[in-house]
């Protein structure tokens, strides 16, 4: 079995103020990333990919804060104070360029958004100032722009940036703790093996992209509304559901889904599978051991406290989609969770009704059996982990559970033979042969194909 | 803790002898609680004591001591060892070589097993006296996958109840649970009801409160330890403390049968007893 590889994103306590000194190498860079967004061919770790993922932590950072203000210039090519305020940050930070900077990023905003022939950028002469890659940015833009999507580098910027965070690796950087940089910054915890192995920096790739989406409008529209666009809902869909199965958890991400989709059932399907990761033993194993450094809040809490705020999900998502049976067999779990067992008993009856898959089937018949085991009901514990072993022959939870049930009735032989059968299973070694073992990833086993169809509109033609 | 049936009274009613083949026969059970307790005094082991030496009471109610022996029952000794990816290297070098030492201190009338758990349970080596078997099953297990903790010990409590001797549980884990489905609660529940012994060595910086309450609820002793060089000392230590234990047995009187019993073992003469601090009966 691989190794379970978690990340957990810590929050910020304090707040950055002021900006990076600003050079000609941070245009360049303003340059180099509009090009690379045009070129970027989703889902492939291309040059543009590469060059881009090459940057420092600190170097995304300035760039998030320049592609910032190069979104609010392409709604408004006049505007020449600006201000951003990153996540968790309370205040907004006011940006000022030099006049030199301002004229260029002015112009870049221009190529953009396809707009050269608006008067604020024939007044900069902006098209003057451009290459042919920036030219040819420009007529994209503008073309996708008549073809009724004002959001060109918007939507190709999130998917460029997604496809570093998910597809390059990142071996972190120390953090910086100076708090003195504008711009969101990542932490990302390593644990493995139930411990917490450390704390690294990140780019801020995710937010880059969030950021880029929130200022998505739709067509005719004159302000952003990214809660109306299909392409944005599924970006947070596809992505929250790659995080949770590379086990590459940031509560931020579905934080920000549900606040620009609060009824989406598969957001908030997955926003309640995260907590329920969090209230499991391999992240609050983890957590105890993690010291938190000075400064920063973790957004981790106790497995109670996770649970009911699972529970509160579970319960949002089905009622936007009651038939959502996978809902219910995990509301299931988290009801046992919470110690209400003629709940979590009814909820998993209610999942088993209408579940087809096996390996479903098996965890509303092992969860049941822990849930009338719990009450007491003995045979129909015994019953619910019989079934499960049938569905799952070589899985050793339910034939473990059935030893715990005999033991604790005073069935010394009978735990023993249960457990034998344990012994008995074939080796698997890496293999996963029980479901149990996945169960903390299994929710997103779609996550591939939802990735597929988020990118495939965007592909380059052959 | 279950009852021990550590005495089967048969009572055979003989009638006359050409009735015999007829002759009902009753069979009572009589449930002994066997306690196994260390007694020091400045921190030396206590030697010599006999039945007349100890007080036990059972839910504050003093009992009968039946027996007491010391030496004299071989003893069962699981090792439930971790054998998740982490276990590599030096520290997979040194269990070995820990755990040849303590089958190498075995009496030939001892038993011992090998259970081991990453994410899978698997008994390695089944209760023997062949402990030349149990080190080859030593040396073929390799680390990989993750940590199945509460349910390895389970396991390990199983197999060390599953025959008749003086049940010593040996856990070694370098990690913290991440895949069980059995929950520490619920392992806990089966050692109140076992009369194993568990000591358990935790290596590396997490908080090991399963096995902190795991050994304390059983009598036994935790070593956490921040390297494994020496777990060839401390598995010695383990084997050498357990023998010097006397095994008290007492059949329960005066006590509710069921629930939890609270247990407090004394000794009339200068010295500390260290012994599992109650037992659960009943389902």
């Amino acid at each position: 079995m691989r190794r379970a590889v978690l990340a957990v994103v810590l929050v910020l306590a304090g707040s950055g103020s002021g900006l990076a000194q600003g050079t000609d190498l941070r245009m360049t860079r303003v340059e180099q990333w509009l090009k690379a967004v045009m070129d970027h061919e989703p889902g492939t770790t291309d040059q543009a990919a590469v060059q881009v993922a090459s940057w420092s932590a600190q170097d995304i950072r300035t760039l998030w804060v320049d592609a910032n203000v190069i979104a609010l210039l392409m709604r408004d090519p006049r505007k020449s104070g600006f201000s951003v305020k990153a996540e968790h940050q309370s205040t907004s930070q006011p940006i000022r360029y030099p006049t030199v900077q301002l004229r260029r990023i002015q112009a870049l905003a221009c190529a953009a958004a396809g707009i050269l022939t608006h008067p604020a950028c024939i007044e900069i002469r902006a098209a003057a100032s451009l290459d042919a890659d920036l030219l040819r940015l420009s007529n994209l833009a503008a073309a996708s722009r008549l073809a009724g999507d004002d959001n060109f580098l918007l939507r190709r910027g999130a998917l460029l940036h997604a496809d570093i965070a998910m597809l390059m690796p990142d071996s972190g950087e120390p953090v910086s703790m100076s708090g003195l940089q504008a711009g969101p910054q990542r932490i990302r915890i390593h644990t493995a093996d139930g411990m917490a192995l450390g704390f690294v920096e990140l780019a801020p790739h995710w937010e880059f992209g969030r950021m880029l989406l929130g200022f998505v409008r739709p067509p005719g529209g004159s302000n952003p509304a990214p809660g109306s666009d299909d392409m944005v809902r599924l970006w947070y869909r596809s992505t929250a559901a790659w995080m949770q199965a590379r086990e590459q958890h940031d509560t931020d991400h579905l934080d920000h889904a549900r606040t620009i989709f609060p009824n989406d059932a598969d957001i908030l399907f997955l926003s309640a599978c995260q907590h329920e990761v969090y209230a499991g033993s391999p992240m609050q194993s983890a957590m105890r051991t993690m010291p938190v450094p000075t400064g920063m809040l973790s957004d981790f809490a106790s497995d109670r406290a996770e649970l009911h705020k699972a529970e509160s999900f579970f319960r949002r998502a089905i009622a936007a989609n009651p038939g959502m049976s996978e809902a219910h067999l995990r509301y299931g779990r988290v009801l046992f969770g919470l110690e209400r067992y003629a709940d979590a008993i009814n909820e998993l009856h209610t999942a088993l009704a209408s579940i087809e898959d096996d390996d479903q089937r098996y965890y509303g018949e092992v969860f049941l059996g822990a849930a009338e085991a719990a009450r007491r009901n003995v045979e129909a514990a015994r019953q619910a982990y019989g079934r499960a072993a049938q569905l799952r022959p070589q899985a050793q939870s339910p034939r473990i559970a059935l030893s715990e049930l005999a033991r604790r009735s005073g069935d010394r032989g009978g735990a023993l033979r249960q457990l034998q059968m344990v012994f008995d299973l074939p080796a698997s070694g890496t293999e996963l042969t029980d479901p149990w073992w996945r169960y903390y990833v299994v929710q997103a086993r779609n996550a591939d194909d939802l990735l597929e169809a988020l990118r495939r509109p965007f592909r380059h033609e052959p | 803790m279950n009852p021990w049936p550590l005495r089967t009274l048969c009572c055979l009613c003989v009638l006359d002898a050409s009735a015999q083949a007829q002759a009902p026969t009753f069979s009572a059970k009589v449930e002994a609680v066997r306690v196994d307790a260390l007694v020091t005094d400045r921190g030396q082991p206590v030697l010599g004591l006999s039945v007349a030496d100890f007080e036990v009471f059972d839910n504050g109610v003093p009992q009968q001591v039946d027996l007491v022996s010391y030496e004299q029952i071989p003893l069962n000794v699981v090792l439930a060892l971790d054998m998740s990816e982490s276990v590599a290297g030096d520290r997979l070098r040194h269990l070995r070589t820990a755990g040849g030492t303590l089958l190498s201190a075995l009496k030939k009338e001892d038993q011992a097993a090998l259970v081991t758990f990453s994410h899978v349970v698997t008994l390695a080596a089944p209760l023997t006296q062949d402990v030349a078997a149990v080190r080859e099953a030593l040396g073929r297990a390799v680390g990989v996958g993750t940590t199945a903790l509460t349910d390895g010990a389970y396991a390990g409590l199983i197999v060390g109840e599953s025959d008749v001797g003086r049940a010593l549980l040996i856990v070694f884990s370098d990690g913290l649970d991440t895949v069980s489905w059995l929950t520490p609660e619920i392992v806990i529940d089966t050692a109140k009801r076992s009369d194993v012994v568990v000591y358990a060595v935790a290596v590396g910086s997490g908080k090991p409160e399963f096995l902190r309450e795991l050994t304390s609820l059983t009598g036994g002793r935790l070593f956490e330890v921040a390297k494994t060089a020496d777990l060839s000392a401390i598995f010695l230590e383990v084997l050498q403390e357990f023998r010097q234990r006397y095994l008290i047995s007492y059949t329960p009187s005066g006590v509710a049968k069921d629930g939890w019993h609270r247990l407090d073992v004394r000794v009339k003469r200068r010295g500390t007893v260290k012994a599992r601090p109650g037992y659960l009966a009943g389902s």
